[in-house]
């Protein structure tokens, strides 16, 4: 379907007399040029080759293309010595006309020129092919505007003729935006060429557009199979082959290898830490017996050198050696032996408890008051302890009732079990709602969710008055705030830490944990319900998703028919004048008579020419379109050109002969 | 495509013979020329149109009118039937989902939307 440009200079510009006329269509997006009477070889290009050089005049662009059109059929003598018939749109204002003429005989030094419309010569040809009747309808849709031209007695009646700027340049124009629009990363790649060329491949006319766009909406079957797909070349990205069983093995070794490594060093230290610690035993071992044959009178100054106070401090020191050395050696503590130990002997360990202060010395008052913290954190040690050991049995217990109770009647059991998972997960649901909403309704918002009608929770909403009060408060009355105790606390309500009261919450989290553990253990087909909110994670998704074929993609839908719609409602793009459909119903009323006859002659033959015509199901469309402005039963028939791109040259050639 | 220019000939020779008056003679190089060409608006103004009888066809007064359909709104995102308009952005939308899309849309793009059917505001 595109059109096919043909530009190969010819040879036989010097077999033509100069009586020849050359004849030249000169549309807005393709340029023919030709001889007369000739319908073989002729020139044609895309006059949009030439947009480069849209900064420059209209009429340096013309030149430019005309330069290369006559160049292409050969031109070589001093001047172009042919007459020129060159068509032009309907009522070309007169400067277009003039300076067009003035390009011509000036700098082309063409004898004469002759001037017709493009969208007329296509009629006159393919009445000559009984395609059209004398009395008709010429519609063509050309790349800016569109024509219709009412045809009476084999002669155009321009006074009927009406124009609607729209046409297939903005057909592409929409499709490119369109397309561009949804996906976005491809902007690059949809070049204006590139758009024109899918417009002409895959656009068509629905009979109905509502009608066919809901069978996208819907996703039917049909609608699927009318998309179109354009695949960019896209490369897979390379997969992770899963490692060799060498290699598996090779990392394994290094593995093991350092493992190795690691634990022989750990051992190393190990063992010279406990040799380490066995010195320091025999070392105070040896004090000690040392100490036994000292006169008790003699001890300080004998304990002087070695830097101990006293004979407990000696023993104290040696039972925390003997226990490191204990746990170095991995051997098991023996806590519970020592907790009955101390029960036993509290007395021996801290004997200056009991003993009231005034009879201490101020060295024994401190000896005493380190004894009672020592003796304080040990109780709570072992009442934290003791409590653990309780709560665990605690639960053992429940748990034991639990599994009787399932024993009794699994299914009941079960079931009161789900309830609950629900109530409590709906509940704690129910709280992070409460919580988030608003500062996450949408992307549109970064603002942080107050203001623009946002709605906000039970807490935001109670700040929110109160500032206000205390915002329009002032200058009311006298100002009392502060006399009272009670005002200060409004500071405390006002503050943001104010709404997160997450004492419930916590509790039913892990209750809800436990139910859903069990639940997992007893009932196969249970699937906990994932933590995070849906709509967070398809945000997030989306980012860390490698690419895929599908990303690279542009998906041709509803686009399809959405674009060439625009002819029959341009107002679709902004443009408020009538569509095609209409524009017959325009011309037949701007014709001077009201006469009926004349009128059901001109629709039962409507030509479509120009290069929107190609679209398919155009006629179809047209036909439906022109119906509904007429009276009922009144005869319609709508044709396309024999050939709706060149047809226009091919008449203005035949007028020529 | 340089190959493929060069074998179609589209590079034209400055001097062509067929021609009375070069294109380097008529806007020599270097020169500014100024903005010498009218606007569509500036000719239609020239043409006078208004001199002329009014039932004489002439490029302004074959224009087509707006149309006396009814008009059918499209949603502005897919191109189905919009039965609902947006406030917030302007943007018309078919149901719930095209909605949360019109939500989530950056100003930019809703502006370009909006430009399709030239309702996009212009700032001047």
């Amino acid at each position: 379907m595109p059109f096919i440009s043909q530009i190969k200079r010819q040879t036989d510009y010097n077999l033509f007399p100069s009586s020849t006329p050359i004849v030249i269509d000169n549309g807005a997006s393709y340029f023919r040029i030709g001889w007369a009477g000739e319908t073989g070889t002729l020139v044609s290009f895309s006059a949009t080759l030439f947009r480069d050089l849209a900064t420059k005049p209209l009429f340096e662009i013309m030149e430019y293309i005309l330069d290369f059109g006559f160049d292409r059929i050969g031109a070589n003598g001093t001047e172009i010595d042919h007459p020129v018939l060159i068509t032009e749109c309907v009522c070309n204002p007169v400067h277009s006309r003039s300076k067009m003429a003035e390009l011509l005989f000036e700098t082309y030094g063409v004898p004469s020129v002759a001037f017709g419309v493009d969208a007329a010569f296509s009629y006159k040809y393919n009445q000559q092919y009984g395609i059209c009747n004398k009395d008709g309808l010429a519609i063509c849709p050309g790349f800016s505007t569109t024509h219709v031209i009412p045809f009476v007695e084999g002669e155009p009646v321009y006074r009927g003729s009406c124009r609607t700027n729209i046409g297939g340049y903005h057909i592409t124009d929409y499709l490119k935006q369109l397309l561009s629009l949804k996906h976005p990363q491809h902007m690059a790649r949809l070049t204006w060429e590139k758009v024109e060329d899918l417009k002409m491949e895959h656009c068509y006319i629905a009979t109905d557009y509502f009608l066919e766009a809901q069978l996208f909406q819907k996703g039917t079957k049909e609608a699927e199979d009318k998309t179109r797909c354009w695949q960019l070349p896209w490369v897979p990205p390379p997969t992770e082959e899963p490692p060799s069983e060498e290699e598996i093995a090779r990392k394994a070794a290094i593995k093991e290898r350092q493992g190795q490594r690691l634990r022989e060093m750990a051992e190393a230290k190990r063992s010279s830490r406990i040799n380490e610690l066995e010195n320091e035993l025999h070392g105070l071992e040896f004090l000690l017996q040392q100490l036994a044959q000292v006169e008790e009178n003699d001890i300080p100054a004998f304990l002087s050198d070695t830097g101990y106070v006293s004979r407990q401090e000696i023993e104290a020191s040696l039972a925390k050696v003997t226990q490191s050395l204990r746990k170095a050696k991995g051997e098991p503590k023996v806590e519970q032996a020592e907790i009955e130990k101390t029960d036993v002997s509290t007395n021996e360990k801290y004997p200056l408890i009991n003993i009231p202060d005034n009879m201490l010395s101020p060295e024994q008052l401190k000896e005493k008051r380190r004894q009672v913290f020592l003796k304080t954190t040990t109780e709570g040690r072992q009442r934290a302890k003791q409590k653990r050991v309780e709560e665990g049995l605690e639960q053992e217990r429940k748990n034991q009732q639990d599994e009787e109770r399932r024993l009794e009647n699994p299914e009941l059991y079960l079931e009161q079990m789900r309830a609950k998972y629900k109530e409590l997960s709906e509940k704690i649901d129910q709280r992070k709602r409460l919580k988030t909403n608003g500062s996450q309704t949408n992307g549109n918002n970064a603002s942080g969710g107050v203001g623009r009608g946002e709605r906000l929770n039970a807490a935001q909403r109670e700040r929110m008055r109160l500032l206000t009060t205390a915002a329009f408060d002032r200058g009311k009355g006298e100002d009392t705030f502060g006399a009272r105790d009670e005002d200060w606390q409004l500071y405390k309500l006002m503050s943001k830490d104010n709404d997160d009261d997450d004492d419930g919450a916590d509790a039913d989290e892990t209750e809800l944990a436990r139910i859903s553990a069990r639940l997992q253990d007893i009932d196969p087909t249970f699937v906990p319900k994932h933590e995070s909110a849906p709509s967070q994670s398809a945000a997030e998704i989306p980012r860390a998703r490698p690419l895929t074929k599908e990303d690279f993609q542009i998906v041709l839908g509803v686009e399809r028919f959405r674009c060439p719609e625009i002819l029959f409602r341009p107002n679709w793009i902004g443009i408020d004048q009538v569509g095609l459909d209409e524009m017959a119903g325009v011309s037949i009323r701007r014709l001077p008579s009201n006469d009926e006859d004349l009128e059901q002659r001109l629709t039962s033959s409507i030509l479509m020419t120009g290069g929107c015509c190609l679209f398919p199901g155009m006629s179809e469309r047209l036909e439906a379109g022109i119906r509904m402005i007429r009276p009922c039963g009144a005869p319609i028939k709508v044709v396309r050109a024999l050939d709706p791109v060149l047809d226009a040259w091919r008449g203005a050639s035949l007028y020529c002969c | 495509m340089e190959a493929e220019v060069i074998e179609a000939e589209l590079v034209l020779p400055t001097y062509m013979s067929f021609k009375k008056i070069q294109m380097y003679e008529k806007y020599p190089k270097g020169q500014s020329r100024g903005r010498h060409w009218k606007h569509l608006k500036q000719i239609l103004q020239a043409e006078n149109y208004q001199n002329y009888p009014p039932d004489e066809p002439n490029y302004v007064n074959i224009e087509s009118p707006p149309s006396m359909h009814p008009c059918k709104r499209i949603c502005d995102i897919t191109g189905f039937e919009a039965p609902y308009y947006d406030p917030r952005t302007n943007l018309r939308y078919a149901n719930a989902e095209v909605f949360k899309l019109v939500r989530s849309l950056p100003n930019e793009y809703v502006q370009r939307y909006l430009a399709l059917r030239n309702a996009a505001v212009v700032l001047k």
